[in-house]
């Protein structure tokens, strides 16, 4: 026995939404071969199936590409600031894949580490995340090896299984969860088959291990030569979360603000001096990778990747976080036997 | 709730140019109940806002035994010292912190100090100086050794001639060869070799050095020559810097977040972090 | 085909000619290709040549990292060569110090890229030496059709177009990296004193930086379309360029890339050119 909806019945839930009052967002074709998370003006418009995940993330919803943090006005030698809030409209994500909803739980111990960022905290809160689980995957795809999966629950409020007829099994996971689906789905008989992901594609515990022991690891240099140092990955990733402050405003005022940021930009850690500790590719890519596998493990024992594929789908080149892992490998297999030769 | 990437509003008390890019800035709190709570350890550090060109990281280099005021020192150099440049008394600037770990000045009591610096990094050195010497029942002999490349890059030269004053504390003040005026009193060499040649006792003692790369890089061997080990030498690093509470994933040199676990640290942590600052 | 490329490579390498390979690999038949650099004989095997080598390889040319690596032997289709006219053009490549492998070729995509509809340069020109052959032809014309569609739309209906589009932007600049134009050692948007375009991905940022980097490539941005596939946010920045660079063609005669004897119109004026829009 399980809850199940109808597709009409989602979309008159979001249409519902909608009209209290609140925002919604979800998986959306703005172009006929383009699916993005993108904020939603009717349920109608929700895309529940012929993709496999969109090419951007929901971070954007809790964690914007750009927002307003203070305000400040010169008054002759004086100055006043004006703190910003954000937005505390409820808000519903419908249709994040499992891989983006477990972002939200692994991000919340950075914003969280001693000092609180009210801006994640405070937009976490008001945000109910309806998961939608993964009838397919493709070759991008590697949540399996990093712990997580189709139907993967994390940071989820409720998660939708795709049934035959093209409805959907509702599974409640949480108070918010309950409190969006209370009255609108009907027991059934049917219930979701299981679904499968793809086979694990690499091994993590060798990869940390491997950047553990080795943090100049000559490989990098190789590795990231086709890397053209963009952020299409970073900004495209659900847990890629570094960002810039910078004042934006004119003589009579203006606003400090919190803009995306990756460290694949050259300038990410150019010193005013002119120094950059990390001046080629290889140093920056090595660092995404240290500080997803390794780093943000050795600090909140979480990793910081949930295996969506973004980052190899969105490369220009073909790169992406799989195909750095899988080259790691490679690289440590060949030294060896290369010593051992 | 709490904005914690919101400045405090500071009201510039007195600014101090040293040399032709160097400037130091006395602030105080405007908001009297901000002034009330706050505290900090020497060796910290903070983000300083100029409004409308950004904020920058500089360290606190007042005593933290000092009340009603901070200070910080700066060198010009890119947009927001540019800005910071053109302050004056009564101006109205931004501060967040104290942010980082401090100078363990309760594990250097019953130590000899042997602060060594080159150039403007002495402001960061000064308030652990002034730190000892304001609690100098629990320190032992201090030694100072400050090196520029000429007479006219000291910062805080009359505090120099006013340490020197006090008990046991001995102040070597050195330039590049090349760097003297006729009129110069003090040494005239590298700092390694005006160590070197200073015989300066190194039982019992802990050492702060703090200065360009380069300076750091020869000075080490000398130190340890002298018997320092490497647990007695700390530094403080630094790297670029947004957010200083260590979310913005900038300054991290490999797992180690300047920000939140540095700036401070001995040459056995430093031996063990990679190349990446 | 591309035994004779392979072959071609190993003796470059070989005879010590060049350091590297800037060529295209797989990593199994059926997968995507991408940028890869061949630096020993042995490795030719891994070079590929098929219909999914979109990559523009010669922005490769101005990048330190790769520099680093010494005298290179780049792999070009017709398309990615005008880049090298260009690039030369503007001394940032020496001819001479590179080895330049044409590949003939009937176009990329299964379906065709848009470019490949209208592309009239199947033959690399001016490489040091050509392998493969194609049998398609050079279109006439029709560059700017995709253009002309959309420039049916009124001024109004293009400006809700562009402002839905680039709301979509992110700022993450892989149109500008896959670019092989764009190879500023600090682009506009890096600068800071003063800060000339916002950092934020904002409307008006994103306006700002489009716009700006458009203009910026006027009369040198080739149509490699290389901006298109990279943009995760699928927004056609192509419209943008083929505005500029139809107006190139139609006020000036003058085509990026096509002809290296020909001055390039950025940088140099003629008598004759007209002045009715400033007077």
């Amino acid at each position: 026995m399980s809850e199940v909806i109808t597709r009409k019945n989602l979309q008159d839930l979001v249409n519902a939404w909608i009209s209290r009052g609140n925002t919604a967002a979800g998986p959306v074709f703005v172009k006929p071969d383009v699916c993005m998370y993108e904020k939603l003006s009717s349920g109608e418009r929700l895309a529940l199936d012929s993709f496999v995940h969109p090419t951007n993330s929901i971070k954007e919803f809790y964690f914007p590409r750009h927002e307003k943090i203070y305000t400040y006005r010169f008054k002759g030698q004086k100055l006043e600031l004006d703190d910003c809030e954000p937005a505390r409209t409820p808000q519903l994500i419908l249709g994040a894949r499992p891989c983006d909803a477990a972002a939200i739980a692994i991000l919340d111990r950075v914003f969280n580490w001693d000092y609180k960022d009210k801006f994640f905290n405070l937009r976490r809160e008001a945000t109910t995340i309806v998961t939608l689980g993964c009838a397919e995957y493709d070759d991008n795809c590697f949540c399996t090896s990093v712990g997580l999966g189709p139907t993967a629950e994390k940071g989820s409020d409720a998660i939708l299984l795709p049934l035959n007829d093209g409805e959907f099994e509702v599974r409640c996971l949480t108070d918010k969860g309950k409190a969006l689906f209370a009255g609108k789905t009907q027991t059934s008989s049917q219930e979701a088959k299981p679904l499968s992901g793809p086979e694990n594609r690499v091994d993590i515990e060798l990869i940390v291990a491997q950047l553990e022991k080795n943090f100049e690891d000559p490989a990098w240099r190789e590795i990231a030569l086709r890397c053209l140092g963009c952020g299409a990955c970073a900004y495209t990733c659900p847990t890629c979360h570094c960002f810039d402050i910078v004042d934006e405003g004119n003589a009579a005022g203006g606003a400090r603000v919190k803009n995306w940021d990756s460290c694949q930009f050259p300038m990410f850690t150019m010193h005013a001096s002119g120094h950059n500790p990390r001046s080629t590719q290889g140093q920056r890519q090595r660092q995404r990778i240290q500080h997803k596998f390794r780093i943000y493990r050795e600090k909140f024992g979480e990793t910081l990747c949930t295996g969506c594929g973004n980052c190899t789908r969105n490369c220009p080149v073909e790169l992406g976080v799989l195909n750095t892992l899988l080259s790691l490998r490679e690289h440590a297999l060949r030294s060896s036997s290369e010593v051992r030769g | 709730m709490e904005n914690v990437y919101k400045p405090e509003l500071m009201e510039v008390v007195k600014v101090q140019q040293h040399t032709v890019d160097v400037k130091s800035v006395r602030i105080r709190f405007l908001d009297p109940a901000a002034a009330e709570k706050f505290s900090f350890h020497v060796g910290q550090f903070g983000m300083f806002s100029a409004f409308g060109a950004g904020e920058s990281t500089f360290n606190i280099c007042s005593s933290s035994t000092w009340k009603d005021f901070i200070e910080f020192c700066f060198r010009r150099t890119g947009k927001v010292t540019e800005v910071l440049w053109q302050i004056d008394e009564g101006d109205v600037i931004g501060f967040r912190g104290p942010y980082g770990n401090a100078y363990p000045t309760d594990k250097w009591e019953g130590k000899n100090l042997i602060f060594i610096g080159g150039g403007i990094a002495m402001p960061p050195i000064r308030c652990a100086i002034w730190y000892a010497l304001e609690n100098r029942a629990k320190y032992g002999d201090i030694t100072i050794v400050y090196g520029a490349r000429t007479v006219g890059d000291f910062v805080f030269v009359d505090e120099l001639d006013e340490w020197a004053k006090h008990e046991r504390v001995r102040v070597i003040q050195c330039v590049d060869p090349g760097g003297e005026t006729p009129e110069w009193k003090g040494e005239i060499g590298l700092i390694p070799h005006v160590i070197e040649r200073s015989s300066i006792p190194a039982d019992n003692s802990i050492a702060l050095v703090i200065g360009p790369p380069i300076m750091i890089k020869y000075t080490l061997p000398v130190l340890d020559k002298m018997g320092l080990g490497k647990r007695d030498i700390y530094t403080s690093l630094e790297n670029r810097m947004k957010c200083g509470i260590g979310k913005c994933g900038r300054c991290n040199c490999g797992p180690v977040y300047i920000c939140k676990e540095g700036p401070i640290f001995t040459l056995e942590q430093i031996s063990q972090l990679p190349q990446d600052y | 085909m591309i035994e004779q490329l392979r072959q071609t490579c190993r003796r470059l390498l070989e005879e010590a000619k060049v350091n590297v390979i800037i060529g295209y690999g797989q990593s199994s038949a059926d997968g995507p290709a991408f940028p890869i650099f061949i630096t020993k004989p042995e490795q030719v095997d891994k070079l590929v040549w098929n219909d999914k080598c979109y990559a523009n390889l010669t922005t490769y040319l101005t990048r330190n990292d790769v520099k680093a690596l010494g005298k290179p032997a780049i792999i070009v289709k017709g398309c990615d060569e005008r880049a090298l006219v260009v690039l030369q053009q503007e001394s940032q490549i020496n001819r001479e110090a590179l080895y330049v492998i044409g590949v003939a070729c009937d176009g990329v995509g299964n379906p065709r890229a848009a470019k490949c509809l209208v592309c009239d340069v199947h033959r690399p020109r001016f490489a040091d030496e050509v392998v493969g052959d194609t049998a398609a032809t050079d279109a006439g014309g029709g560059r700017y059709l995709e253009l002309g569609e959309f420039l049916k739309k009124s001024p109004a209906e293009r400006m809700t177009y562009w402002m839905e589009e680039l709301s979509r932007c992110v700022k993450c600049y892989a149109c500008r990296e896959v670019c092989p134009l764009c190879y500023c050692n600090r682009c506009i948007v890096d600068k800071n004193r003063p800060t000339v375009i916002d950092t934020s991905a904002t409307l008006k940022g994103n306006l700002a930086w489009q716009i700006v980097r458009a203009f910026h490539l006027a009369g040198r941005c080739v149509s490699c379309g290389e901006c298109v596939r990279a943009c995760p946010a699928g927004i056609n920045l192509a419209l943008l360029n083929l505005t500029l660079a139809r107006a190139a063609e139609e006020h000036f005669q003058y085509r990026a890339g096509i002809d290296p004897q020909k001055t390039p119109i950025i940088g140099s004026y003629s008598l004759e050119d007209k002045e009715e829009f400033i007077l």
